[in-house]
Parts: C-alpha cells; structure tokens; sequence
C-alpha cells in the first residue's frame, strides 16, 4: 500500500492525507510498493513536487535518473524485503534532497560500487552494471547508512 | 508513457519514458529489426541504465551481423547519459538541435 505524508518539520500544520502526494513547505514524502511497476508513479509524485518548485528540466531528468536507480536498486537486490520504500524530497535553499529508505534491507553500499570502464569496445560490454556509476555522474552528492537493517540513501542536487 | 514503432522509410520511433517497466516491450520490438537501422529519438524524453541495456543489446547483435543501430535526435539530458557510459563510442549518435 502507498501513503503519503507531509514534511512534519516544515509543515505547518498541514493533515497528512493517504489518498495522493502532498506539500508542504517544499517537501513531499510517499512510500511506494517493491516493484518496478511502482516508477509510473514514482515519476508522477517527482513530477508533481518539480512543478510546483519550478524545477527546469535538465535538474528534473537527473534527479529521476538517480531516484529510478536507487530503486530499482532496492527491489533487485533485495525482492524479498516486506516493506515499501519510502522516497523524500525536499528543497533547502539552492539544493534538492532527496532520500529513499528501505527498512527491510541487507546492507549494501551503493557508494562503494565498482568503477566501470566506460572506454572498452562494445565487444567486451555486456548490459548491466551502469546504473550506479551513472547515479554519481549525475548528482552532487551520495551518502548510504545502514542502521538494524534499515538502509537510507541520500542524495542532493545543486539548482545552480 | 513509452512507445516504440516503424515511422516512414522504415526509421525506427522511440518515445516517452525508457525505464526499467518498459525494457521488455523496448527489447522485444527491438529484436525484430534487421541490419543498418536507424532510430528517431526525438520523442524520447528519458532513458534508464536498463534502457541502455536494451540498446546495447540490440547493438551487440547488429553489429554481429555486419549491421548497426544509429540513433538521431537525442536530446542534451539524454546525450549526457551516453556520454558518461561510453555509449557514444557504441554507437552513432546525433545530438537535437532543437
């Protein structure tokens, strides 16, 4: 099941609702089921926040870039996990933040991926194995935790 | 929203979202094309790691048989993408204008 909450920091006394994404104070919280079939609306929750922040398109296509391959990431490598993924996202000041959180999770860290040869020839390529190099191509910054099997990954990109 | 299908002179269309809920209906268009094609990316507005992975795929067995995929109309979101993974040395691409 999803639900949505709002941003309780800077919520400003907005009621959660459990029927669609809600704002409050640039920050939008929803968890989605574990399951690719969750993107549709994962891009229509970051959609609808990118409008209402005014967000131009380049800053949108890498912020879902990253988020699609966190997740996807999260239901791959762990399929049989219980429960939904969390995905925030909020703006502070000159930056998007975003977190996903998996609370049904065996550790793996995605900052620690291998490094990819992005130069070899096409015959010694096989299809896989990008998502996460791209993910750090594109974002400013990543940071992953692991805490009594919850893992949280976050990530921000600069609107300069 | 995803779309893939066979425009005029035989030129492949592609558009909406490439992601990883639309590779197996992007793969299994993709597996019926044939030798020297060409690919109309100007409805394409964003494409995954496991998008790529179709193209690469689709490329690999091309190239096997003395053809190839080139892709045109990419847009500058999406030209970035191959950049940082190699792909514009895979395959022919060229960047929208518009």
């Amino acid at each position: 099941m999803q639900h949505t909450e709002h941003g309780g920091a800077k919520g400003g006394g907005v009621s959660p609702k459990r029927d669609g994404p809600v704002r409050a104070g640039g920050r939008m919280q929803k968890s989605f089921k574990r399951s690719f079939d969750s993107l549709a609306d994962i891009f229509a929750f970051t959609e609808s926040f990118f409008e209402a922040e005014s967000v131009g398109p380049a800053h949108r296509h890498d912020v879902n870039f990253a988020v699609e391959e966190l997740f996807t990431n999260m239901v791959k490598y762990n399929s049989t996990g219980k429960s939904d993924i969390r995905l925030q996202i909020e703006r502070v000041d000159g930056s998007l933040l975003i977190s996903l959180v998996d609370s049904d999770a065996q550790p793996f860290d995605v900052t620690r991926s291998p490094p990819v040869d992005i130069h070899r020839p096409i015959e010694e390529r096989e299809p896989g194995g990008l998502g996460l190099h791209l993910t750090k191509k594109v974002v400013d910054s990543i940071d992953y935790q692991h805490v009594d099997g919850c893992t949280t990954i976050k990530f921000s990109k600069n609107l300069r | 929203m995803f779309e893939i299908g066979i425009g005029d002179q035989g030129i492949v269309i592609i558009a909406g979202r490439l992601d990883a809920a639309q590779t197996e209906k992007a793969q299994a268009f993709l597996d019926s094309i044939e030798g020297l094609a060409v690919m109309d990316c100007g409805g394409l507005e964003y494409i995954s790691s496991a998008g790529l992975g179709v193209l690469l795929r689709t490329q690999k067995r091309l190239m096997s048989g003395g053809g190839k995929l080139k892709l045109t109309n990419v847009n500058p979101h999406i030209h970035n993408i191959f950049r940082y993974s190699g792909f514009d040395h895979i395959f022919e691409v060229e960047v929208s204008t518009g």
